[in-house]
């Protein structure tokens, strides 16, 4: 996974390139916006990681040059500065994402795949922990026991896999996996998940209730 | 304080009550004097046709001796004396004259004006006495001061009246100017156009603008401060953070290493945490709150957005965190309420000891508001500290980490939404209970 890090700061861009290193991530790192332009042209990432504050062309700038060129790849944009109208421009600019700096790191690498997730070739293969789903040949793995899943837990465990790290709410549960109408409720969700964690058991995530809202997925037990 | 209206009145009603009266006492002059001097002309003709009677008739005219009332309902004496005063003939209420001419004198308690007349009688000088009653002269003299009286009225009346209007009149520039002004946002920092303003407001609203271009340029600067500020902050706790994460997992097998990397992380998160608190404190200042930026918004979004970045804090101390989350639509800034739920949401998980319970809820209240309510089933807050907790740098409990400044901004940004704060205490067990209601 090819991501590009734009970031003036040292220590910052030292710690990220590392972070994400550890995260199986091939890190190419720029210092100013002038740089990240240039790379994004040249060796386009999938996923481009873009402080604002930087210096020679600023991050918005970057975006809006990539966008002016028809690049659709996926930007995070990383601010320091809260002022409201950075975090809205930047969406306006045609950036994907934004963090306001200091961020959780599993946020961040989270954000980061997701936004890949986009970008990548359809990718049928998607592991946490000890468990790999893979969607071409629908076959799950927790280790090297074979899982069997119905095809809702399948689809649940799919859309929880994908946004592993971030919240998702029950609703948002139901609307990716019976998108058309179908008639599945929260309650539903519920039971499906009770059975999911009975059955990754064992397999290094940690499935998390919020309670009222919904559930996050994590690597660890 | 004074009053430029109050001063122009007073300098120009004033002054002209003062003319007018003037005015008043040289009419009443001029109207009074000429009606006297015809009245005294008619009694002296009176006396003289009176002595030319007596001197062809002898004392029969003043046989009488008393009065006769004409038919204006005047009573007129009349009387001869000789030169040392005798009476001769005629009435005994005339006083002795004393010489030709007129004057004034009071017969049986009545007013009277008196004309005395020389002749000769009977080869020695006498004088014939004629007095007549003053009616028809009060008469007169009351006519005109009660013309008088109503006309000045009246004029002044209207004068003021003009007086009043010009100045009202005059003034409305400065009506107008003051409307402009209230009509302004609190954020509207842009110079007045003085187009169409009098001429004379042109160096007030120069002065004006000239205030308002250094205000603006202050709030500009403080702007850039606090982005530097938060810049050069953020960046580096950012960039420590992740170093320290790195580290802390580099060295999870070595016990004191880890313990000294997770003090390291912890005072990290502190200082982040102070950082992001100090600024928002700041924008929560109400002099930085911009109408402009209110937008329909719903608490249940807002509040499903913070909740990713209170999971871990949650997690962490095993906390049951869960949420009830109706429809809850308000006006509101964006990021202050993002700001307001998270300080909320952070203070109950801070002081609920660890495998307590919150529980976030917001809806519809029955009122037409919405509310946003953050329960916990910590130790709570005694009725007597609960005014407290939400001033700043104010922490209750000495041990547990706090910057005693999440309630402040709660407390802050509900005010400039209007919102009413409460604390209070669950229905059953102990706990906490914040309770934001928006109008």
């Amino acid at each position: 996974m090819h991501i590009l890090l734009v970031e003036d700061d040292a220590v910052l861009a030292d710690g990220l390139t590392r972070t994400l290193q550890a995260q199986g991530m091939q890190v190419e790192v720029a210092r100013d916006g002038l740089q990240a332009d240039a790379l994004l042209q040249r060796n386009p990432p999938l996923v481009a990681v873009l402080d604002i504050g930087l210096p020679g062309i600023d991050g918005f700038e970057v975006v809006r040059r990539l966008r002016a060129r028809g690049d659709a790849t996926p930007v995070l944009l990383l601010t320091a500065r809260d002022a409201v109208e950075d975090r809205v421009r930047g969406l306006e600019t045609g950036a994907d994402d934004y963090l306001v700096k200091p961020f959780a790191t599993p946020e961040l690498v989270a954000r980061i795949r997701a936004l890949a997730r986009r970008n990548a070739p359809r990718s049928t293969l998607l592991a946490l922990g000890n468990i790999v789903l893979d969607s071409g040949a629908r076959r799950a793995r927790v280790g090297e026991r074979a899982l069997e899943l119905s095809v809702r837990e399948w689809a649940v465990l799919e859309y929880l896999l994908q946004h592993a790290g971030r919240v998702v709410s029950k609703q948002q549960i139901v609307d990716a996996i019976a998108p058309w109408g179908e008639d599945l409720t929260l309650n539903a969700v519920e039971v499906y998940v009770s059975r999911l964690r009975l059955k990754l058991d064992g397999a290094g995530v940690s499935l998390r209730t919020i309670r009222g809202f919904g559930y996050l997925l994590e690597a660890g037990a | 304080m004074s009053s430029i209206r109050l001063r122009l009145l007073k300098w120009l009603v004033g002054p002209i009550l003062a003319f007018n009266l003037g005015a008043a006492a040289l009419t009443y002059l001029l109207a009074w004097t000429p009606a006297q001097l015809a009245f005294d002309e008619s009694l002296r003709a009176a006396a003289g046709a009176l002595a030319g009677r007596v001197r062809a008739e002898g004392l029969a005219p003043l046989a009488d001796g008393r009065q006769a009332v004409d038919g204006a309902g005047e009573a007129s004496w009349a009387a001869l004396h000789d030169a040392r005063g005798r009476l001769l003939a005629g009435s005994t209420a005339l006083p002795r004259p004393a010489g030709p001419g007129l004057r004034d004198a009071a017969l049986h308690g009545a007013p009277v004006r008196i004309a005395v007349v020389a002749l000769d009688w009977q080869g020695a000088p006498a004088s014939i006495s004629v007095a007549r009653t003053v009616r028809a002269r009060q008469q007169v003299r009351s006519a005109i001061v009660r013309s008088l009286v109503l006309l000045e009225g009246v004029f002044s009346l209207a004068l003021v009246g003009l007086v009043w209007f010009s100045v009202g009149n005059g003034l409305a520039p400065l009506a107008r100017l003051r409307k402009r002004l209230d009509a302004r946002g609190s954020a509207d920092l842009a110079p007045l156009d003085a187009a169409g303003m009098a001429r004379e407001l042109a160096p007030v609203v120069d002065a004006f603008n000239a205030l308002l271009g250094r205000i603006e340029a202050g709030a500009r600067a403080q702007d850039e401060f606090r982005a530097n500020v938060a810049h050069q902050l953020r960046t580096p706790l950012a960039g420590l953070k992740l170093q320290l994460e790195w580290l802390a997992a580099r060295h999870a097998g070595d016990p004191e290493s880890a313990r000294s990397l997770g003090l390291m992380l912890q005072a990290n998160e502190r200082m982040i945490r102070q950082t992001n608190q100090l600024l928002s404190l700041e924008r929560a200042e109400p002099n930085r709150f911009a109408r402009s930026r209110l937008q329909p918004l719903d608490l249940a979004g807002l509040v499903a957005e913070s909740i990713q970045h209170v999971v871990e804090q949650a997690a962490a101390k095993e906390i049951d965190l869960g949420f009830e989350l109706d429809a809850a639509p308000l006006q509101g800034d964006r990021f202050m309420l993002r700001d307001l739920v998270d300080n909320l949401v952070d203070n109950a998980l801070r002081y609920t000891p660890a495998g307590g319970r919150v529980t976030v809820s917001c809806g519809a209240s029955p009122d037409g508001g919405s509310f946003l309510r953050v329960e916990d089933n910590g130790p709570g807050i005694p009725p007597q500290q609960r005014r407290q907790v939400f001033e700043r740098f104010v922490r209750l409990d000495q041990q547990s980490v706090g910057s005693g400044l999440g309630l402040a901004i709660v407390r802050d940004i509900a005010n400039l939404h209007g919102a009413e704060l409460r604390l209070g205490e669950p229905e059953r067990g102990s706990g906490a209970v914040f309770t934001v209601a928006f109008p």
